[in-house]
């Protein structure tokens, strides 16, 4: 993996307007902040090498390198990246209830692993006034506060890191896949340190298009709401086009014409929907209000839903039929979009070649990727 | 009590030319002195301050300026002898009183002493009181020496009598800070008792009303006074000559100016060619006397420092007198025989010499320039400007600093003069942007502020001292809330004009002789205005930083008066309000992802890099404890403990 300093971080993602504000940088050193969802660097520094860079999902992301050391096998492409299992969910009698997107697979779950004390503690995304902020939770109570899609980039590896720092290991983590990129890439000790220990004991990744830059959106988001508080947030699936705000006046419909604008453009460089390097991902059912789409990725991830299934914290029934294809379609989607607008900056390269880039990739998979539907099939 | 009111007539002593200035001021029984500090000219006011209570003076640190001319004013009005001290720009921002002062006339001697700053040692300008003098029409002196510097200010207060008028005495950073040996002269015994009188004849000068109108009347009068001034000139007994009759070259200087002439023309043995004209009365020109030597001579020199003041007024006589005199060949600034910048001394004024009279000037040996010049760096450390050990402004920056890039909307501060000028350097985080006059941090805010309707979409953010605010910040900050503007103003309160050594300001509460001086409240006063206010400990870092984001989410008018005592106080000094200590094992030096916060971003001079044990390491003779860098250190190395003081 290449790996450079802060400088080329600020220079290569927060210059080139590709920082996503996902948190792997702050929290390791004094000079990454994120305030308002935007990351900032505070001073110079002059290492040439540092975890920032590192952990960075928009520098130096070399796929295929990452599908190795993770997966024990090259990145294919595959729609839903590796996976064991694919099955419908929703939360169990057990799970505690909370303001939950669809079927509260993800709190449920939360609240499984730690109540069985298989995770000490939580690094989760809680809605602050407007603005997505993370939370370092140890109750499932305290983790059903922060159930529900925020739509906001959040900067929720920073509370990891600062955990860590603080001594904490084996946390739980729920985030989206640029931040399970971060992880996944954290988990690789790229920089050798003699005495790393992986922060994550548990990692849930979450079905994700884009999410919304928070600084750019306060201001629409604040003549939409008027005086009205927001509790909630949802994208129906097509064609409806527009973004419902939950509020305590009733809901209130956005066109997504308004909000794309808002998107960073680090979003469009992402070929990740489903949170391929997760232990388990979940998306929203689009054909089943009130259920989840789980995949199970990891031996831990399976313990897990196994163990929640078990104590009746979940309920799992089969996908019903053509439903794979949703998120299938959607992530192929992504991809190919993804990669073109890489491919467009200058920003996707090969894994041999040497000059610096966001996104690495063996050339065949990239043109497969990125080829119109028809010509792939 | 001091050596300025103690020791008696006959009695030579070694001062400073502002205290020479002071006891001439004694010997002429000043009455009433006000100024606002700055240097070269706070130890007029201080030392005057020091003799008030045996002297019965009355003595103030004013606001600003103008308010300490106008007090000094009232005790002329009243019967007093009264002196005001400032440094140049003070001048500028008294100069709409003076301008009115001059032509009401003044009744009891005012002397009004300015002390200019040639080369900016202390400034941030090189602005010149003599133009005023021109420009409002009133008398102009420049002792020429230190024991001139006292002898001249009796003279002027006489003068200031029988004209009626202010009078200017300009000193500059050389006569006013250098040491001379100075003969003392009688102090009066007695004093009258102020009145002020105003029930006669509108238009009498001591008994009517002083204003300045009407205006052609007061102008004529003024004009009047300033002719009776070039005629006692001709006889000034500080107007002097040395010389040979007919020199080759006369040299025409005034203040500073005439001792590095006098060196100049000795180190290369001119004596006998070149004649040294020293005035004291610069404005207006005694006609006469100049006359006199301009007849003797063909070329002229002036010596004088900035721009030229004496050498076109010369000219301008050398013209109308060409009939007697005929035509001269003028040296000076406008030939570029001398720089219109920075200060002159007994070098430059030598090669102008040694230039105009085809004198080689005694060479140096060849590499006497590069070897001086390296001296230093053999035996000092490379330092660069910088905030003292725990001075409250390197943590009021870095907060600034902070949370402006956290903000990320490429906010910027305004700043002015202080020692938080600095902080347009690194020392500051070069997080100033704006640097002008006293108070005007806040006024370029007000503006920058109110443009925010108008598109600009930035963070606008004003800094000043707490003795500037008072100054002139606080008209611009109600300015800014009449005008809807939208900037948040730092006070950097270190509860004192610190700068200039701890002269109080109107925040303050004290006492100045038997006088008690009465506290006003900044935030109390800035919340009257209608600003929202916060008050915050700058050595408390992360509020103060969440306060100053909170401040910069707000529109409108928002003040943050950070409150934390210089560190060179007299309050504070040898007063540790922490014990630091620095870990050197819980330090990661290099291999720690803060890449030496401490020592190469935060950089007090308390904490130094100790670069054989690869960590940090608190230099315990100057750290001041303030406690700061203990919540800089992301590794915990750094920690404070509660400093135990001996009672």
């Amino acid at each position: 993996m290449h790996v450079f300093g802060s400088n080329e971080l600020r220079a290569e993602v927060l210059g080139r307007g590709l920082c996503v504000g996902c948190g792997a940088c702050v929290g390791l050193c004094p000079y990454f902040r994120n305030h308002h969802g935007q990351t900032v660097m505070l001073f110079d520094c002059t290492l040439g090498q540092g975890r920032c860079h590192a952990f960075c999902p928009k520098a130096e992301l070399d796929l295929d390198e990452l599908a190795r050391l993770t997966w024990g096998r090259p990145y294919g492409g595959e729609d839903l990246g590796n996976y064991l299992t694919l099955t419908a969910s929703q939360a169990g009698m057990r799970a505690a209830s909370g303001p939950v997107q669809a079927g509260g697979t993800v709190t449920a779950l939360v609240a499984c692993a730690l109540e069985s004390g298989l995770i000490p503690g939580a690094v989760l995304t809680a809605r602050e006034g407007l603005a997505s902020m993370p939370r370092l939770v140890s109750t499932p109570e305290a983790a059903a506060l922060c159930a529900g899609s925020k739509y906001l980039a959040s900067p929720t590896l920073a509370a990891l890191n600062h955990a860590a720092r603080a001594g904490s290991r084996g946390l739980g983590v729920v985030g989206t896949p640029c931040q399970v990129l971060a992880l996944a890439k954290m988990r690789t000790n790229p920089l050798n340190d003699g005495d790393y220990i992986d922060p994550a004991g548990l990692v849930i990744g979450l079905f994700c298009t884009w999410a919304l830059d928070t600084r750019r959106s306060m201001p629409l988001l604040r003549r939409v709401l008027g005086g009205a508080k927001l509790k909630g947030m949802d994208i129906p699936p097509p064609p409806a086009e527009r973004l419902l705000l939950k509020t305590d006046q009733g809901e209130i419909a956005v066109g997504l014409d308004e909000v794309r604008p808002l998107i960073p453009h680090g979003c469009e460089i992402c070929p990740d929907m489903t949170a391929e390097f997760a232990d388990l991902s979940v998306g929203v059912s689009e054909g089943r209000e009130g259920w989840n789409t789980l995949i199970v990725r990891t031996p831990r991830g399976q313990d897990l839903v196994e163990r929640a299934l078990r104590d009746g914290y979940l309920v799992c029934e089969p996908l019903p039929p053509g439903e794979e294809e949703h998120p299938r379609e959607a992530s192929r989607g992504k991809k190919r979009r993804a990669l073109r607008a890489a491919a467009d900056e200058g920003l996707l390269k090969d894994a041999g070649d040497g000059r610096h880039a966001a996104l690495r990739l063996p050339e065949d998979i990239a043109r497969r990727l990125m080829a119109n539907p028809q010509e792939a099939t | 009590m001091t050596i300025l009111n103690q020791a008696g007539a006959g009695q030579t002593h070694l001062v400073m030319g502002n205290e020479a200035i002071v006891r001439g001021a004694l010997e002429a029984g000043v009455r009433v002195a006000a100024g606002y500090p700055g240097t070269p000219s706070s130890e007029i006011i201080e030392n005057l301050a020091r003799v008030s209570t045996d002297e019965g003076l009355y003595v103030e640190w004013s606001i600003n300026e103008k308010v300490a001319l106008e007090v000094a004013a009232a005790g002329s009005f009243a019967g007093l002898r009264s002196l005001c001290a400032m440094k140049q720009n003070g001048v500028n921002v008294a100069s709409d009183f003076l301008l009115h002062l001059a032509a009401s006339g003044t009744r009891a001697g005012l002397v009004l002493v300015p002390c200019d700053d040639p080369g900016a040692l202390s400034s941030i300008n090189e602005g010149e009181s003599r133009h005023f003098a021109r420009l409002v029409e009133i008398p102009l002196l420049e002792p020429g020496d230190f024991q001139e510097a006292k002898d001249l200010i009796p003279w002027a207060f006489e003068l200031s009598e029988r004209l009626r008028t202010v009078v200017m005495v300009r000193s500059v950073t050389r006569l006013s800070h250098a040491s001379g040996s100075v003969a003392f002269g009688e102090l009066p015994t007695t004093h009258p008792k102020p009145v002020f009188r105003h029930q006669g004849f509108i238009l009498d000068q001591m008994e009517g009303v002083l204003m300045s109108a009407p205006v052609d009347y007061k102008h004529a009068q003024q004009q009047q006074r300033l002719r009776l001034a070039a005629e006692i000139f001709e006889t000034c007994p500080f107007n002097t000559y040395e010389g040979p009759v007919s020199p080759e070259l006369l040299v025409v200087t005034s203040s500073a100016c005439a001792l590095y002439s006098r060196e100049a023309i000795r180190w290369l043995g001119l004596e006998g060619r070149v004649g040294l004209l020293k005035l004291a009365t610069t404005y207006p020109l005694p006609e006469r006397l100049l006359e006199k030597h301009l007849s003797a001579c063909a070329r002229v020199l002036v010596v004088e420092e900035v721009i030229p003041f004496l050498e076109d007024n010369l000219k301008v006589l050398a013209c109308e007198l060409v009939g007697r005199i005929g035509p001269k060949t003028f040296h000076g600034k406008k030939d570029g025989r001398l720089p219109t910048v920075g200060e002159l001394n007994p070098d430059l004024v030598s090669a102008a010499l040694a230039g105009i009279l085809g004198r080689e000037v005694p060479e140096r040996p060849p590499d006497y320039t590069a070897r001086a010049q390296a001296l230093p760096l053999q035996a000092l450390p490379g330092r660069e400007l910088t905030f003292c050990p725990g001075c409250p402004h390197r943590a009021s920056f870095f907060a600034l600093h902070n949370a402006l890039t956290l903000d990320a909307r490429a906010g910027f501060v305004c700043g002015d003069i202080g020692c938080y000028s600095m902080a347009v350097l690194p020392c500051g985080f070069s997080t100033l942007k704006t640097m002008h006059s006293m108070g005007s941090g806040t006024g370029l805010a007000s503006g920058f502020g109110a443009l925010k309707a108008r598109g600009l979409d930035q963070s606008v953010v004003a800094v000043c001292g707490d003795s500037t605010f008072f100054h002139s910040g606080l008209p611009a900050l109600i300015n800014a809330v009449h005008h809807s503007s939208d900037l948040t103003l730092v006070v950097l309160d270190n509860r004192g004009t610190a700068m200039t050594g701890f002269q109080p300001h109107p925040g303050l509460a004290g006492e100045m002789g038997t006088q008690k001086l009465a506290p006003v409240d900044i935030p109390e006063l800035c919340r009257a205005i209608g600003a929202r206010v916060e008050v915050a400990d700058p050595f408390e870092l992360a509020a103060t930083e969440a306060t100053l984001l909170e401040l910069l989410d707000q529109e409108g008018v928002k003040v943050l008066v950070l409150r934390q005592i210089c560190a060179l106080s007299p309050e504070k000094k040898a007063h540790k309000a922490f014990e630091m200590s620095l870990d050197q094992e819980v330090c990661l030096g290099e291999n720690c992802g803060c890449n030496r916060l401490c020592t190469r971003v935060f950089r007090c001079p308390g904490l130094i890099w100790d670069a054989k044990r690869g960590a940090a390491v608190i230099d315990e003779v100057i750290c001041t404890g303030c406690g700061v860098c203990a919540a800089i250190c992301p590794s915990g190395a750094i920690t404070k403990k509660e400093a135990r003081h001996a009672s």
